[in-house]
């Protein structure tokens, strides 16, 4: 599909179903990857203009044969759209879906979300002198927000996957082998992990990718939405506290909780906002998973820098040592 | 034959100069972003080749103590890795905790110095 064509095809859509006229201007592609494209553009819309963002999923594309596809599940376009309408009915700042794609749209897989303005760019929230203000009101949000997700009734959500500690570490044994990865460090993050993993945890909607760098912030009212929603998981909710602790998340800002706040803060706030009761030796396994999951997130990224030649990859294979090293570090009791 | 000059940490880092005093004032967008990425890479493969002899030499004397005979150090940790993984040694065994901490300080000095201090 031409950009021409994928702009026509848009904009019958978006007048039919979002509104009249629905004439498209600045449609811009911002990223693209294997599995999914994002674009924004601008609609008219009964004599207003109207700000998109809008998501396709590369169903044209060739599917490459994924030996570890049922190991780090996606879920489709489609159950990404009806997720982050599940959430904002909970009262989650998730983006609002205005339409999702038919087979007839001629669009493939995907849908049209409203644009909201602001930073996400992690290194510039966390040590910007003019997210100050941000900063102090995210911490609190983010136990809110949390609450929030946590709350989504899982009957909405039926196809998410469900996985326990137990088999999440399971599948990171199964990734390391794929590449034949025989790591001392790796082998004890992940040993520590399955002899640690809590048992019979609650079952809740889990984000899955609940961090900085998935936040849109604004300067003076922080949180506005929270991206990112296509690994979204059932399961413990624990683990969404402690993955926006992992250390890489912080982006060199001050603070355990994502670059800018405190744990105790955010588990208060998050008890405040009606969220189950927080276990803090259990959210402090979820970061310390975290952490080695996130190593072999590098290591993956490192094998596939060296399949493509890609510098950006293969920079990122060299940092599967620092996620390690806060593993460490975490639980010998050395951390912040 | 003696070894070729100038070492392969000078030439890398003369062309680290060039890329990052010459080339980077002229950049912007994502031609800057990739040139970044690709001097810090540059500077990884220095810091390697500057210390990689000496860490594994001590890498090597830690793994003889730790599983019982010497050997190629990748050999020797691919073993230590499967005696983790077996439970032939503890996750909370002191002698490899200080030799897993070593290994990821060393790897650690190469690859992004700064991380520790963090």
């Amino acid at each position: 599909m031409s950009t021409g064509d994928f702009a026509a095809r848009l904009g019958a859509v978006v007048a039919a179903r979002i509104g009249a006229p629905g004439t498209i201007s600045n449609l811009q592609r911002l990223t693209g990857g294997a599995n999914k494209t994002t674009w924004s553009f601008d609609a008219e819309i009964a004599g207003r203009r109207e700000e998109f963002i809008v998501q396709l999923s590369s169903a044209g594309a060739v599917e490459q044969p994924n030996p570890l596809a049922d190991i780090s599940p996606h879920i489709t376009a489609d159950e990404d759209a009806r997720l982050m309408i599940a959430a904002v009915r909970a009262g989650v700042p998730a983006p609002r879906v205005r339409t999702i794609f038919e087979p007839a749209d001629g669009l493939g897989p995907g849908y049209v979300t409203e644009r909201v303005a602001g930073e996400s760019l992690g290194p510039k929230i966390v040590r910007d002198e003019k997210f100050a203000r941000a900063r102090s009101l995210m911490t609190a949000q983010c136990g809110a927000i949390l609450a929030a997700i946590h709350r989504i009734d899982l009957a909405e959500v039926p196809f998410l996957p469900y996985q326990d500690a137990a088999q999440l570490v399971a599948a990171q044994y199964r990734i390391a082998d794929y590449y034949g990865l025989r790591h001392p460090a790796v082998e004890l993050g992940l040993k520590w992990s399955a002899e640690n993993a809590p048992k019979n945890p609650r079952r809740t909607v889990v984000h899955g990718d609940f961090r900085t760098g998935n936040f849109i912030v604004g300067e003076n009212d922080g949180i506005r939405l929270l991206l990112d929603w296509e690994i979204a998981q059932s399961g413990d909710p624990m683990q969404d506290l402690g993955w926006v602790c992992v250390k890489t998340w912080r982006f060199g800002g001050r603070g355990a909780v994502g670059g800018f706040g405190k744990r105790e803060d955010l588990f208060a706030a998050y008890e405040n906002a009606g969220g189950p009761r927080v276990d803090p030796k259990q959210v402090r396994f979820w970061e310390a998973f975290g952490s080695v999951k996130w190593a072999i997130g590098c290591l993956r990224m490192g094998m596939r820098g060296i399949e493509e030649t890609g510098i950006e990859r293969c920079a990122i294979g060299r940092r599967i040592e620092e996620p390690l090293w806060d593993f460490l570090n975490l639980i010998e009791g050395r951390d912040e | 034959m003696p070894r070729s000059m100038p070492d392969a940490p000078t030439i890398l880092g003369a062309a680290v100069k060039y890329l990052e005093e010459e080339l980077m004032p002229t950049l912007a967008g994502y031609h800057r972003f990739k040139t970044r990425v690709t001097i810090n890479a540059l500077m990884t493969v220095k810091r390697e080749a500057e210390l990689r002899a000496a860490q594994a030499a001590g890498e090597a004397e830690r793994l003889t103590a730790l599983v019982g005979h010497d050997g190629e150090v990748e050999a020797l940790s691919a073993e230590l890795a499967e005696r983790i993984r077996s439970g032939a040694v503890s996750v909370d065994d002191p002698s490899l905790r200080a030799h897993v901490r070593q290994s990821l300080a060393d790897a650690l000095a190469i690859n992004n110095p700064k991380w520790m201090a963090r």
